[in-house]
């Protein structure tokens, strides 16, 4: 149940546009993301460090030895000492220096303490021990670990007068602390909290996420509304090309844009589908022009048997009837084989024995054989045969051959004459058969070679041709790889060319 | 009754005509569009039957230039079966539409009903007083009682039986009784007129001297 839409999904190309399209999308947010957010960071670092840095140099001078005018700077002691806290009144310690009470500058003093709201604190290590410092500090713990690690790690290695850069800011917890090692010995050491700049940074950090949710969401939207237009067309080719399979093969792809791939795509497949469509009408009419072929010998027969039967006859009638059967019966026989043979010649299944023969020897042949019926239309056939050898399917050709003589010779005005002429062309041989008939109208002409095709509409059937004949002698030729035409004046005669490539 | 059957196929317009004068028609034929229209044009038919496909002139052609002269019941005999062909076969002035092969029966019955729509009548019986004459079986009783009558005798009733009322002249009964071919002597309408009278009284035809015949 719950595969199926997944599956479809993954199958889907819109769908798989859509995820790729939104991967990608992903990808390149959170990578604005993240490089806009360490900008921001990194922005906010240096201005904390700028003022750790000036808040140094602001303490490092307050330590310097006083001026020799005098000791006293006007100053108030930092801050005023809880006094449970120590740290900053330290007593007197045994030290070579004289004892000094730290006094910060006026001007400095508004740069430490709780109205700030980054909280800036000091500390001024001498000798190790705590000298003096601002009472904002944050609680022991935090302050004891921060201070143990500073004299532990950084200082040694920092000793009073190394011409090393001094140590970098470091981050513990929320807050950011700066050490100064002083050439006297003195080690100043300045911390804020950052949680300020923390929470902006998380504002910041919120910000970008819904910025890029919302661009997401758009693009997407984008996305799905582009993957669909693009999609469009190869719906509409796929809804036509449903219609087509379902029968209905007037349809087609309709295309705006003709120059764009889908649509060179959708011409491609119009064409291909108006090709069906004529082939599958050229199939129906066939069919149509089949079935009513056959009708009219059943119908001949229905009649004939239903009436006579209909009461005693004479023997006489009984025989004339079988006749009239007969008769229709043969002519459905030569309907049926002249069908079948063209159904093979159309799906290539007619194999042909392929026989080097002299093509005028077939011809003479046919035209000996047709000269009883020539003389009853009291027709002559004229022959002029240049011997040529061809290879090919005598029996099949010589029937070719028989249908355009008994063709010529049946359109022949009486006394009139059929000539036939036999040459050999480079590479072919070419037979002419000429008759001297009322000739075919230029509107039939084109016609004579499709199926079933009359001339007159309507059934010669006094030679039982349904006007496949032609039909079934193109098949043929193009079979052996040749071509047949006809030319045609109305009125003084036809002209059947066949041509047959020498091999 | 007297039928035209245009039919280019010679087998099938032989078996045809045999098949409809055994029924007691009066047939003529045309092997082709031209005579066919031509025949149709000269004479008064009861009906014709017109194959479609025609040398010289097609069904259709046909029958749209007799349709410019006259009414004749038309019944098209056609090998082709797509609905569009009876459509432009019934719109073009047809009557009615057979497709090939038919049953002889149908067509026989088709044509009946044709004869008959065309004579303004709607049962297959006729009743003329105590007569009763069934179109369809082609039998005629008098009193309930069966009466014999040659096909020919019986052409005659139903003819003028059909034109009840009206006086048929001799030249009229002349072409719907008998075809082209036969040789009819001019008595011969006279010898059938009186064989009826004997069978059904004497009084069920009347003649109308100068004029013709006449069922009251």
């Amino acid at each position: 149940m719950l595969d199926v839409p997944v599956a479809m999904i993954f199958k889907s190309i819109k769908w798989r546009l859509q995820l790729w399209y939104g991967l990608i999308l992903v990808l390149v947010l959170a990578g604005f993301g993240f490089t806009a957010y360490q900008l921001e960071r990194g922005r906010q670092m240096r201005r904390i460090d700028d003022e750790l840095q000036r808040r140094v140099e602001v303490i490092a001078a307050a330590l310097r030895p006083p001026p020799p005018r005098g000791p006293d700077i006007e100053g108030q002691p930092f801050g005023a000492p809880p006094p449970d806290q120590s740290l900053d009144e330290a007593p007197p310690r045994p030290s070579a220096h004289p004892p000094v009470i730290f006094r910060l500058p006026a001007q400095a003093a508004g740069l430490f303490g709780p109205s700030d709201p980054n909280n800036f604190y000091f500390l001024i290590l001498r000798d190790g021990k705590e000298f003096a410092g601002s009472t904002n500090q944050p609680n022991r713990t935090v302050i004891q670990s921060l201070r143990n690690s500073l004299i532990s790690v950084n200082i040694p290695s920092q000793f009073p007068g190394s011409k090393a850069k001094p140590p970098p800011p470091s981050v513990i917890g929320e807050y950011r602390d700066l050490c100064r090692p002083l050439p006297s010995g003195d080690i100043i050491w300045v911390g804020c909290s950052m949680a300020p700049e923390l929470q902006e940074l998380n504002v910041t950090a919120l910000k970008l996420a819904g910025i890029g949710g919302i661009i997401l969401l758009l693009g997407l939207a984008g996305g799905w509304w582009l993957a669909g237009r693009a999609l469009r067309p190869i719906a509409e080719i796929s809804s036509a090309a449903t219609k087509i399979s379902a029968g209905d093969l007037s349809q087609r792809i309709d295309v705006a844009e003709t120059e764009s791939e889908l649509g060179r795509l959708a011409a491609v497949l119009n064409s291909t589908f108006a090709r069906l469509e004529t082939a599958f009408a050229q199939q129906r009419q066939f069919t149509a022009d089949a079935a009513h072929e056959l009708r009219t010998p059943v119908s001949v027969m229905l009649t004939q048997t239903q009436t006579v039967l209909s009461r005693e006859r004479a023997a006489a009638e009984y025989r004339e009837a079988v006749e009239v059967c007969q008769r229709s019966a043969q002519r459905l026989r030569r309907l049926i084989e002249s069908l079948l043979e063209l159904a093979r010649l159309d799906a290539g299944q007619e194999t042909l024995k392929r026989l080097r023969f002299n093509l005028a020897g077939t011809v003479g042949d046919c035209a000996e054989q047709l000269e009883p019926i020539a003389n009853q239309h009291n027709v002559k056939i004229l022959s002029e045969l240049t011997p040529v050898e061809i290879s090919g399917d005598t029996e099949r050709l010589a029937q070719v051959i028989t249908n355009l003589l008994a063709n010529a010779i049946q359109y022949s005005q009486p006394g009139g004459e059929v000539r036939v002429k036999l040459e050999a062309q480079p590479g072919f041989a070419s037979l002419a058969v000429t008759d001297t008939g009322r000739g075919i109208s230029s509107e039939d002409r084109p016609h004579v070679f499709e199926r079933f095709y009359r001339g007159d509409k309507s059934r010669t059937t006094s030679t039982g041709n349904a006007g496949l004949g032609l039909a079934i002698s193109k098949a043929i030729v193009e079979a052996h790889g040749g071509t047949i035409s006809v030319s045609s004046q109305p009125g003084t005669g036809t002209t059947f060319i066949l041509t047959l490539p020498i091999v | 009754m007297r039928i035209l059957i245009v039919e280019d196929e010679p087998d099938l317009l032989r078996s045809l005509a045999q098949a409809l004068r055994e029924e007691g028609y009066a047939v003529d034929t045309a092997g082709n569009g031209e005579d066919g229209l031509f025949n149709a044009e000269s004479y008064d038919y009861d009906a014709i039957v017109l194959d479609v496909m025609l040398p010289k002139l097609d069904g259709w052609e046909l029958l749209k230039r007799l349709r410019k002269a006259k009414r004749t019941p038309v019944l098209m005999l056609t090998a082709r079966d797509q609905p569009r062909d009876r459509v432009r076969g019934l719109d073009t002035g047809a009557d009615d539409y057979v497709v090939k092969p038919f049953d002889l029966p149908e067509l026989f019955a088709r044509l009946r009903a044709l004869i008959r729509r065309s004579a303004n009548q709607t049962t297959n019986v006729i009743e003329i007083g105590v007569v009763k004459i069934d179109t369809a079986a082609r039998n005629v009783s008098r009193e309930d009682k069966p009466v014999e009558l040659t096909a020919r005798e019986y052409s005659l009733v139903e003819f003028l039986a059909r034109h009840r009322g009206e006086v048929v002249t001799r030249t009229q009964l002349y072409e719907h009784l008998f075809d082209e071919n036969e040789s009819s002597l001019s008595n011969l309408l006279d010898v059938h007129v009186s064989n009826v009278r004997r069978k059904l009284g004497a009084d069920f035809i009347t003649t109308r001297r100068g004029h013709g015949y006449c069922i009251e």
